[in-house]
């Protein structure tokens, strides 16, 4: 083993993916290589270095950190208050949204419409066919642009 | 490791009764992994104020989304991924996110071999080479998030590498090779600070 190999054994040792004797011969190459140990010496002080970092800012939160079912609890109970409360707006809201459509559409229901509002005028009383006692009557919706055929009574008795 | 291994009432029934309208069961549960989570939150946001409230928050959420908890899975896998995504939103949404360049010459391959291999390894020694505390801040910080939580996850809180793989949603071998590459990067912050 040799400088250009080691660094990349020593990662994997740290993986723990590092046989066992391949790990027996890294440790005699660190043993004679001052510059392999200190590349060694860093990665496996990492993990510790971690622990006692993340040590160190749970010592200066230890306060807040044992009050922290207090903490838990309390957001709990906002949140639980926050909840009820849309829940209750859920429940009641349907009451003024039916009353606000309902007075929309009383104000602008037959602005909006596009159907005329029925009148006897615009249609014809048609009397086809005449004979003798026997008529055939149509009434015909004039319309705007065809004549359109409502009701039609054939060989009606006059 | 869950309570049910060390002979406490199982995570399992604790569930159950807040389920059944007992908060003072889930406290139980609170008090039982508010540290490791506090831990894993610090170590990913980086400032014990915001870890506080990521641990709060994640609490809160748990107890809300308990119902849909499956029994018979780990509480606490399931419980730290609902911690590690809180923690990186949390990260994301904080400035330190945009403040900490990462130093391309701590990367640097040709540095002379340091005096002395010794490294703090408590949270006292640290404490006392408050330079290399916040070296090693800054090569964290410097991590992108999801190694950030690797890292953590696996040396903070000794989790299997399986266990990072189900709270992260992804594959053992990414986790492996983020870990890989967390921990190479840090040891070149090392490196670079003890060599200054």
């Amino acid at each position: 083993m040799d400088c250009g190999t080691a660094p990349g054994k020593i990662l994997a040792k740290a993986d723990g993916l590092l046989p066992r004797e391949e790990a027996a011969e890294l440790a005699g190459h660190l043993a004679g290589c001052p510059a392999c140990a200190a590349e060694d010496a860093a990665l496996s002080a990492t993990g510790p270095l971690l622990r006692a970092l993340t040590g160190i800012r749970a010592m200066e939160k230890a306060p807040a950190l044992d009050a922290m079912w207090t903490r838990v609890r309390a957001g709990i109970g906002e949140s639980r208050e926050a909840r009820r409360r849309s829940s209750w707006i859920a429940r009641w809201v349907w009451i003024p949204a039916t009353v606000a459509v309902a007075i929309l559409a009383l104000l602008f229901y037959p602005a909006r419409t596009d159907r005329s509002p029925f009148h006897p005028s615009s249609f014809d009383v048609a009397v086809e066919d005449v004979e003798s006692d026997v008529a055939t009557v149509a009434l015909v919706d004039k319309g705007e642009d065809l004549p359109r055929v409502i009701w039609i009574i054939e060989d009606a008795k006059s | 490791m869950s309570e049910r291994e060390k002979g406490g009432v199982p995570d399992d029934a604790l569930i159950r009764t807040t389920l059944a309208g007992d908060d003072a069961a889930f406290g139980e549960l609170v008090e039982r992994y508010k540290g490791r989570a506090f831990a894993v939150a610090v170590g990913i946001v980086g400032d014990g104020d915001d870890a506080l409230d990521v641990v709060q928050d994640s609490f809160i959420k748990a107890y809300y989304k308990l119902k849909e908890f499956r029994f018979g899975s780990n509480f606490y896998t399931w419980f730290y991924r609902l911690l590690v995504n809180q923690s990186i939103d949390r990260w994301r949404k904080s400035a330190r996110s945009a403040e900490v360049p990462f130093d391309e010459s701590w990367l640097s391959e040709d540095a002379s071999p340091p005096d002395s291999f010794a490294y703090p390894r408590t949270p006292e020694d640290l404490a006392r080479d408050r330079e290399l505390g916040d070296a090693l801040q800054r090569a964290v910080d410097a991590l992108p998030e999801y190694h950030r939580a690797v890292i953590v996850l696996r040396e903070v809180d000794g989790m299997a590498y399986d266990e990072i793989a189900k709270v992260l949603g992804c594959s053992v071998g990414t986790v492996m090779s983020r870990l890989h590459y967390a921990r190479g990067k840090l040891k070149e912050s090392l490196k670079s600070q003890r060599e200054g």
